[in-house]
């Protein structure tokens, strides 16, 4: 029952009579008053509407305009009076804050695995019995997916990553599933590497020459700037290999890790209960069908290369390497032969 | 190369012995690196995890007049004792698992109502204290009921499980009244402060209902008429039947409007 409508309700015939409404229920109600309405206009207004420049100027002399400067003062000012007020959301879910800030694989807990899904497998009889030592029991018919297991997996990959990261190896990124895109691509630009998240073109790693040849390289230093003079030494070089490939979907990238394994590259995978785990180097048992959790997979591991790169960088300028750097005289050589090319100044100086 | 391919497992030494063997004049960079972090072992079967039904319960025992908290664990009887079967996965049951089929039996359109299932952190259950059967932070539905039998199960001395059942479910109902009857109140302050809600449910099909009846009433006249034409030229009076032929004509009614 309404209280302060009760009085309204009950006397029709007060409400009946032409008069100004109570303040506080017009307040509440978009209606106005009819005595406003039906008022007969004055005899200065009139006069005022047969002049409406003579209006215009009155207006303005009456009621001045704040500037805007003071009106945004005044909005700003009840903006923060207001502000305290209403009720405080504490710890919402924001899907992109996990592509812009990423944690680190020290700050990775069980519930953070837990609520981004990571141990729902798939169904019981879709498994591969290879994945039985990651699986911690049966739910509503699928397979789940331990998370301290996980956990373990992830934060040695996460080492892996930062270790290559960190004796310059090149380190590429992979997820070609729908809606990876972000995060393959954040996690290599903090780990200062390369992604992939359209198609793998088969061959790019065992025919390299033809589908990548065309692509730009350089020579950095240990600081990474670039050294212009080794430019035309790298016209015949053969394309260059990962040192390291992450793939947040090994399944679809069976080519892919094919090809890393005639090329001896280490790789690390999402591997999911119906995946085979053999098929990587480093695997990281997961669930591989949400993007929440490969989301956060991916940025663990482009946090862990963050640091890796640092650490490389870092020492780099203290004039140390983790690395035994290339030679000046390596880069110069034939590719092919190991000799220097007929020619060039590097044989014209052996000769001498 | 056999059934299972260790090619992923084996990067270390096979550039090893690529290097000793002279295949690459250098090893690569990761080599000391996968030495340092060497893969899990593979393809080794380790007996899966087993899981029992444990029950907690808050028992009288005879000598003591304070009541003990009593662990009963459920010992399932082994489906199968062959070896084979010692690898794979078992199922996961917990003791909430019947109080939630019980819930849901009885009160099947609780499971229509929408329901969040996103979780932000993971550690919504940190929050929850089940003394009570509201919770900061969460919703009231089945799984609330649930949950609080389960806490009356473990904590309430010498408590049924019918019992628990039927103070949860009491609980439930009386909040439940009370945010039917929060949802009235809002509904009728909205009206009288200027809100309209438009036709409901039942207005709208009674609306639906008497237009078919309008299309109906309008082809089933075209119909009689037709009907007392045929009878009319039957009959052997065929000035009506041109009369009421011409008159249907002015009619004119297309074809289409006429399914029903």
């Amino acid at each position: 029952m309404i209280v302060r409508n009760l009085f309204m309700r009950q006397s029709r015939q007060l409400i009946a009579l032409n008069r100004q409404a109570p303040v506080f229920t017009r307040s509440l109600s978009t209606e106005v008053a009819s005595d406003t309405i039906t008022q007969t206009p004055s005899v200065g207004s009139a006069e005022i509407a047969q002049s409406p420049v003579e209006q215009g100027i009155q207006t303005t002399s009456t009621v001045p305009e704040p500037r805007p400067l003071k009106q945004w003062d005044a909005l700003e000012k009840r903006r923060h009076k207001f502000n305290t007020l209403g009720s405080k959301v504490q710890e919402s879910y924001d899907p992109e804050n996990v592509l812009r800030n990423p944690p680190k694989p020290a700050d990775v807990t069980l519930e953070m695995l837990l609520a981004a899904g990571t141990h729902m497998g798939h169904s019981t009889s879709r498994w591969n019995p290879q994945n039985s030592r990651y699986i911690f029991g049966i739910r509503e018919g699928i397979h789940i997916i331990s998370l301290d297991v996980t956990a373990a997996y992830l934060r040695r990959a996460a080492k892996v990553v930062e270790e290559v990261a960190a004796r310059g190896g090149i380190i590429l990124f992979a997820g070609t599933r729908k809606g990876q895109k972000r995060s393959v691509v954040r996690a290599a630009e903090l780990a200062k590497g390369y992604h992939i998240f359209e198609r793998w073109i088969p061959g790019s790693l065992t025919n390299g020459q033809q589908i990548l040849g065309h692509c730009k390289t350089k020579v950095v230093n240990a600081l990474d700037q670039e050294l212009s003079k080794f430019r035309v030494d790298l016209a015949d070089r053969p394309s260059i290999k990962p040192d390291l490939v992450v793939v947040l979907n090994p399944l679809e990238n069976v080519v892919l890790l094919h090809e890393c394994g005639l090329n001896n590259v280490p790789t690390i995978g999402i591997i999911d209960t119906d995946a085979d785990p053999t098929r990587v180097t480093y695997p990281i048992p997961a669930n591989d069908d949400t993007l929440r959790g490969t989301n956060l997979i991916a940025g663990i591991l482009g946090r862990a290369g963050e640091a890796g790169q640092a650490r490389r960088l870092k020492m780099a300028q203290e004039g140390k390497t983790t690395y035994e750097p290339i030679t000046a005289r390596q880069l110069r050589l034939d590719p092919l032969t190991g000799t220097p090319p007929p020619g060039s100044e590097l044989e014209k100086s052996e000769r001498d | 190369m056999g059934k299972i391919n260790l090619t992923a497992l084996r990067v270390r030494k096979t550039a090893l012995n690529q290097f000793a063997s002279g295949k690459i004049n250098k090893l690569p960079q990761w080599v000391d690196v996968v030495g340092q972090i060497p893969p899990s072992e593979a393809l080794i079967r380790t007996p899966s995890p087993q899981h029992q039904l444990v029950r907690q319960r808050m028992k009288t025992v005879a000598g003591s007049s304070k009541p003990q908290v009593v662990f009963e664990v459920q010992e399932k009887p082994r489906k199968s004792k062959k070896p084979s079967r010692l690898f794979q996965p078992v199922e996961l049951k917990y003791e909430e698992d019947e109080l939630r089929h019980t819930f849901f039996r009885d009160h099947p359109w609780e499971l229509a109502r929408p329901r969040v299932l996103l979780e932000s952190t993971g550690k919504d259950h940190e929050h929850y204290d089940w003394s009570r059967i509201t919770q900061p932070g969460k919703r009231l539905d089945g799984e609330s009921v649930v949950q609080r039998q389960l806490w009356l199960l473990n904590n309430v001395p010498d408590m049924t499980k019918s019992n628990a059942y039927d103070i949860a479910r009491r609980e439930f109902y009386r909040l439940r009244l009370q945010e039917d009857i929060q949802r009235r109140v809002a509904a009728e302050e909205a009206e009288a402060t200027g809100a309209q809600f438009g036709p409901s449910y039942l207005e709208v099909g009674m609306e639906l209902e008497n237009q078919q009846y309008e299309k109906w009433k309008a082809w089933a006249k075209t119909q009689a008429q037709l009907f007392d034409q045929r009878t009319a030229a039957l009959s052997g009076a065929p000035e009506v039947a041109l009369e009421q032929q011409s008159q249907e004509e002015a009619f004119a009614e297309p074809p289409e409007a006429v399914t029903v």
